[in-house]
């Protein structure tokens, strides 16, 4: 027999595609984990704070384990004191923060003066510089050059990378080891006047605070008037030691008009003047003997000639340090050329000053020239500290460096001689620039007598830790920002492999079916053209490809997706009206059904496209037209009640929806009325909890409110895990049964026939019900889960998947299945968009992960959080089982003899590999585009946030056609197994007779 | 075998329709284009506004000007010519305006254009003219012949010269529209990103190059038949 040989070739060829998929999405995962770890590196941190230990050498033993908790904060002052022996320079700092300020602005460029207006629009702090009572710096920032990264790295000297800042969403507060801090614990009081950004990183620790929102970018005035209108109050009390001042004003008209605003000049006159101020009541309080005040005037970052910032352009990460009022003598500060240090570099310069330890992470080195009032061995006591923390940082990323045991240690430095260079190894060369420096330290302090005299051997000391802080400095930086080419490669070209794999695969596929379908001459014409549909399918991918290299597109991809899948179900309705034609003219039955059949067809569509247009209107979405008036907006202003009617309203036509649906089409048999009740009870749960608990979301929630929606957890997980399971091993019982009105009734009378049909028929009601408790499951946990405000989307979310199955069903063989599929996967990113998702990370529903949580657990949120950002395309991809089972699969019944493998293929194939191969060549391109953004402007604000988006939907489809293909494959061995035993049984009852 | 069911078609055609010759086809556009373009000069110089300043009224002016020249022209090239008179042609191009411009507006607003008081008369205005593009000339032309309805607009088979002029231009208006609203969510901040600015944008420029098209495959289609025909 020809067809026997053919079928288990045919099964070969089965299993060969399902393991060579797997090898391709595991191929796929490996390249995506690779790309990422290499795009966004995660520097190793050390935890912890820095304590008195940062005084002691780290290449001495530990030996001292003092319990230092206890320490009072005065006791822990002079304990730092004592232990530095270097005697804080200062007794109040004040930090003016002047948001987007160029250091161009003030220190001019490349050694030239600024221009002449920005000169005259600063005329005290130009004085101030030209008489060396201020020393400024070119502070480098690095990127993302945006305010609150910028922040953090001046006050804990580290540079975070962006999987920090992304992963770190939900707490704002900045839990490293900074210069706040351990001013706190010394026990200084602080207070803040500014942006509230310093609430966020550090609450709880000002002893007085006022904070000015940035939302406002309009305002340039205001802003910075909510800040001054405290100077002059706070000048004259001396209850605190750190005053941050935080004017925004400047960053503002940057945003508005550029650098060369008309705005700008009066702005910078206004700084100038607050300078002044402080400056000249500080000069009163020294008088007075109260304590020498330190004024440190510094910008976050630059900005570009349009006054944006973010990227890692000069203008933009040239930002400023000014220092006012050192004591020493800085004349020669104004001799020398080169005025450039590094932003984090202010950390460990005002942790010295103020003798503090340096916050653990800090990669920055101590600007040397604002020692100098220092005697000679404490500012190489100073440089030592600094060297210190840094090699404990060195040690942490380096675990094979240890300078204590290196061989260096034995090495015996003669009298006045250098090494030249240091070779070798990363760990070698540290370290060796480290024992230098330490040796020519140790070798100077040890001629007690007449240091004076040995100036020259004072200044190689200092120039070789100069040296070995800067290499370091730069090391650890680079780290934090640096790609490894060949990963980002070797990932990408794993990526590109497994999709070009993949699309051959959906390729063949898509040969092998339709050439199995090709039965009368006449379809082979048909088939060889591309239709319109099909051809907008693709063409859909590639426009968004090209569409995401723009910054804005990524923005506003809501549009594109409902524009798209708005566009593609009008083309859905072209082709419905294409074959309205016969309906006319005939009026036998056949006809009549025909038309009834379009009828539906349009009828779906047209439901599709209305509550599509309502949930495109239920969010503005995007970052641009936020502030757009839209449904929800509008809801939420007219009052809580009438979102909670909505709440209860969707809730309520959720299960009355699902029901009707289950018990018009499906047939109502025992089982399937036992998974209907318990759909109800769940439902019914779900009502309660809306009636009861929504309003106290935000409150604490009580232990009735948790143990209620883990009652729903509970009893949603039981049905949908228990029909899914249990529903195959019934379904041979109750389908001889089915009433006629089923969708799935048998057409044919012939009982031949009938028995090969039988298993798909079996299959496909089977695989019905279990879809659809599928989809009603999922909608449930969504409508406790979402925000109040959602409820009418999920809803919509329901009738739309349910008239794409109806669509589907009466559409036939009209379309391509991939076709269709593809436009089911395209309503789910639509509708992903219309939740109220967007490609930034702001729109993240963090307060949804808690429900029904009664311990903190970062995992279940995690995975609470995930399903509630990816709730629409989860719902669209679980679909797929009903999608499978209404569709019509009498063309697989053409060819009686198929292998049971090879229908299992057929019937599978699109609904999995379309969503795959669809993910898989957004992912690639995207990768791609992140790589040639690499340099751009937003980066880490739109491209990043997007790229974090495309990996987690990755998952999510992963996620989705797994448990697809795990649930028709299961079933179909169940009934394949049931029909087995059946034969066998009958064949027994035979040969008993 | 498709041969022979044209050929019947057009025979059949022949008998009930005034067949047109490329040159009339290129007045007719011709006319079609100097409406739209006296609208516009109208604009600018009675009113002084453009479609960026006042786009409503602009879209009605188009309209107005448009509406008598279309429906005046097609009604000529009805089809059963003797069942039907020029003048139920008119009225049937006057009906199928407000239907054709409810149907529009439904494709314009499911693919996202702006719904409220604000925009109300912009839609209203601009689905007018969208009508007078795409839907009125076929309803003068074939009034509620379905069979022809759906030859043009579902399965886009014009046989004849009269549904080349009705389809290509339709769609022509219809594509254009769609590709106009590609800037709008680009955040460029310019004033035309508004709905249904830069649409027309997108409609005008379609109508005029598929009006080209549409003059250029009649002329094709004539030299073709008069060669075959010899």
């Amino acid at each position: 027999m020809p067809f026997t040989g053919q079928g288990n070739q045919s099964s070969l060829v089965y299993f060969l595609l399902i393991r060579s998929l797997l090898v391709l999405l595991a191929l796929q995962m490996v390249g995506l984990s690779i790309f990422v770890f290499g795009f966004f590196p995660v520097k190793p941190a050390l935890s912890g704070v820095s304590g008195p230990e940062s005084y002691r050498s780290p290449t001495s033993p530990s030996n001292q384990n003092q319990s230092e908790k206890d320490l009072s904060s005065n006791q822990r002052r002079s304990l730092y004191q004592e232990l530095s022996g270097i005697p804080p320079s200062f007794d109040r700092l004040i930090l003016m923060v002047i948001d987007g300020l160029p250091a161009e602005f003030v220190l001019g460029k490349d050694g030239k003066p600024p221009c002449k207006t920005l000169m005259e629009a600063m005329p005290y702090t130009q004085s101030l510089l030209s008489t060396g009572m201020a020393v400024g710096y070119h502070a480098k920032a690095a990127p993302p050059t945006v305010t609150m990264p910028r922040l953090k790295a001046m006050v804990s000297g580290a540079i975070g990378g962006f999987l920090d800042v992304a992963f770190n969403f939900n707490t704002q507060a900045l839990l490293d080891d900074n210069l706040l801090d351990q001013f706190f614990k010394i026990g200084w009081k602080m207070v803040m006047l500014g942006d509230e950004t310093w609430l966020k990183l550090f609450p709880g620790l000002f002893l007085r605070h006022d904070g000015v929102s940035s939302f406002f970018v309009k305002d340039t005035v205001q802003v910075d008037q909510n800040v001054s209108r405290h100077l002059p109050n706070e000048l004259i009390k001396h209850d605190w030691d750190l005053l941050i001042l935080h004017y925004l004003g400047l960053d503002h008209v940057g945003h508005i008009g550029g650098r060369n605003s008309l705005l700008m000049a009066p702005k910078l006159k206004e700084m100038d003047d607050v300078v002044k101020m402080i400056h000249t009541s500080s000069i009163l309080n020294q008088a007075n003997n109260n304590g020498h005040t330190l004024l440190v005037v510094v910008s976050d970052h630059g900005m570009t000639e349009n006054g944006n910032h973010g990227g890692s352009s000069y203008e933009e990460t040239d930002s400023l340090a000014l220092f006012i009022g050192l004591k020493s003598d800085v004349s020669d500060y104004l001799l020398s050329k080169d005025h450039t240090v590094f932003q984090v570099d202010i950390a460990p310069t005002l942790a010295l000053l103020f003798g503090v330890p340096i916050p653990k992470n800090n990669v920055g080195v101590l600007i040397s020239r604002t020692f100098w009032h220092l005697t000679d061995d404490q500012q190489l006591r100073a440089l030592e500290l600094n060297s210190w923390q840094l090699l404990r940082l060195l040690e942490a990323q380096l675990p094979g460096l240890s300078c204590g045991s290196s061989p260096y240690d034995g090495l015996i430095y003669e009298q006045g001689s250098r090494i030249s260079k240091c070779n070798g190894s990363l760990e070698k060369v540290f370290c060796c620039l480290y024992m230098h420096a330490a040796f020519l330290h140790s070798s100077w302090m040890s001629k007690e007598v007449s240091r004076s005299t040995y100036r020259e051997e004072y200044s190689a000391v200092v120039a070789a830790y100069h040296e070995f802080l800067r290499t370091a400095s730069e090391w650890l930086s680079r780290r934090a920002s640096d790609r490894p080419v060949n990963l980002l490669a070797f990932g990408i070209a794993a990526m590109l492999l497994s999709t070009l794999l993949l699309l051959g695969l959906i390729f063949f596929i898509c040969k092998e079916v339709y050439v199995g379908e090709k039965q009368n001459p006449s379809d082979l014409k048909k088939t060889s053209w591309w239709h319109l549909d099909e051809a907008f399918c693709v063409g859909v991918i590639l426009i968004l490809v090209l569409s995401m290299g723009s910054s804005s597109m990524v923005e506003e991809e809501q549009y594109l997706w409902h524009f798209f899948s708005c566009t593609l179900n009008f083309l859905f309705m072209r082709k419905a009206i294409q074959s309205v034609q016969g309906g006319r003219a005939g009026k036998n039955f056949s006809l009549l059904k025909e038309k009834n059949r379009t009828g539906f067809q349009i009828g779906s569509i047209f439901m599709l496209l209305i509550s599509g247009r309502v949930m495109r209107g239920w969010h503005q979405g995007g970052v641009n037209w936020t502030n757009l008036p839209d449904i929800s907006k509008w809801l939420e202003q007219a009052g809580s009640d009438h979102v909670k009617s909505i709440q209860l309203f969707s809730g309520l036509l959720v299960i009355i929806l699902s029901l009707a649906s289950l018990f018009i089409v499906g047939s109502n048999t025992k089982f399937v009325l036992v998974v209907g009740f318990s759909s109800l009870m769940s439902g019914l749960l779900v009502i309660l909890h809306l009636i009861k608990h929504q309003d106290s979301m935000f409150a604490p929630s009580s232990y009735s409110a948790t143990l209620l929606v883990q009652t729903i957890y509970a009893l949603v997980g039981t049905v949908t895990l228990g029909t899914s399971v249990a529903l195959p091993w019934f379904t041979t019982s109750w389908i001889y049964n089915a009433s006629s009105n089923s969708i799935f009734h048998i057409s044919t009378s012939n009982p031949n026939e009938l028995r090969h049909k039988s298993l798909l028929l079996e299959l496909r009601s089977a695989l019905f019900v279990i879809g659809w408790t599928y989809i009603v499951s999922w909608c449930l946990l969504q409508l406790v889960l979402q925000q109040p405000i959602n409820s009418m989307p999920i809803l919509l979310l329901l009738v739309q998947v349910l008239a794409s199955m109806i669509y589907s069903f009466y559409s036939g063989l009209h379309h391509k299945q991939w076709v269709e599929v593809a436009a089911i996967y395209y309503l789910g990113i639509a509708g992903h968009f219309a939740l109220g998702n967007s490609n930034s990370l702001a729109t993240i529903d963090v307060a949804g992960a808690f429900i029904g949580i009664s311990s903190h657990s970062t995992v279940l949120s995690g995975v609470l959080m995930f399903m509630i950002t990816y709730a629409s395309p989860m719902l669209v991809i679980l679909s797929m089982v009903m999608y499978i089972s209404v569709k019509d699969s009498s063309h697989l019944s053409f060819s009686l003899n198929l292998e049971s493998g090879q229908i299992l293929l057929r019937m599978l194939g699109f609904p999995c590999l379309v969503p795959l191969g669809l993910n898989s060549i957004l992912l690639t391109a995207y990768t791609f585009i992140l790589l040639l953004m690499r340099n751009h402007l937003f980066v880490w604000s739109v491209f990043s946030p997007k790229y974090l988006y495309v990996c987690a939907s990755t998952i999510c489809v992963y996620t989705g056609v797994f448990v697809v293909a795990a649930t028709t494959i299961y079933t179909h061995l169940v009934l394949l197994l049931q029909k087995r035993m059946r034969i066998s049984a009958h064949a027994a009852n035979h040969k008993h007779f | 075998m498709k041969k022979k069911k044209q050929q019947k078609a057009k025979r059949e055609a022949k008998g009930s329709a005034a067949s047109v010759c490329a040159a009339e086809a290129f007045g007719i556009h011709l006319i079609c284009g100097l409406g739209l373009a006296v609208a516009f000069w109208a604009a600018r110089n009675f009113y002084s506004i453009n479609l960026i300043s006042n786009p409503s009224l602009t879209l009605r002016l188009i309209w107005v000007i448009e509406c008598p020249i279309v429906i005046l022209l097609y009604s000529h090239y009805r089809r059963n010519r003797q069942k039907c008179s020029y003048l139920k042609a008119v009225g049937r191009g006057l009906m199928g305006l407000p239907v054709g411009a409810l149907v529009n507006a439904f494709g314009a607003i499911a693919l996202g254009a702006p719904v409220g008081i604000k925009y109300l008369p912009k839609t209203i205005n601009w689905s007018l003219m969208m009508s007078l593009f795409t839907v009125v000339p076929a309803t003068s032309v074939f009034g509620s012949s379905w069979a022809d309805w759906q030859r043009i607009f579902a399965h886009t088979k014009p046989i004849e010269p009269i549904d080349y002029m009705i389809c290509i231009p339709a769609h022509g208006a219809i594509i254009g529209a769609w590709f106009g609203a590609w800037p709008m969510p680009l955040d460029w901040e310019r004033p035309w990103q508004e709905w249904p600015i830069c649409v027309t944008y997108g409609v005008i420029a379609g109508y005029l190059v598929a009006m080209v098209a549409s003059s250029g495959f009649v002329l094709l289609r004539g030299t073709s038949q008069r060669v075959k025909g010899d």
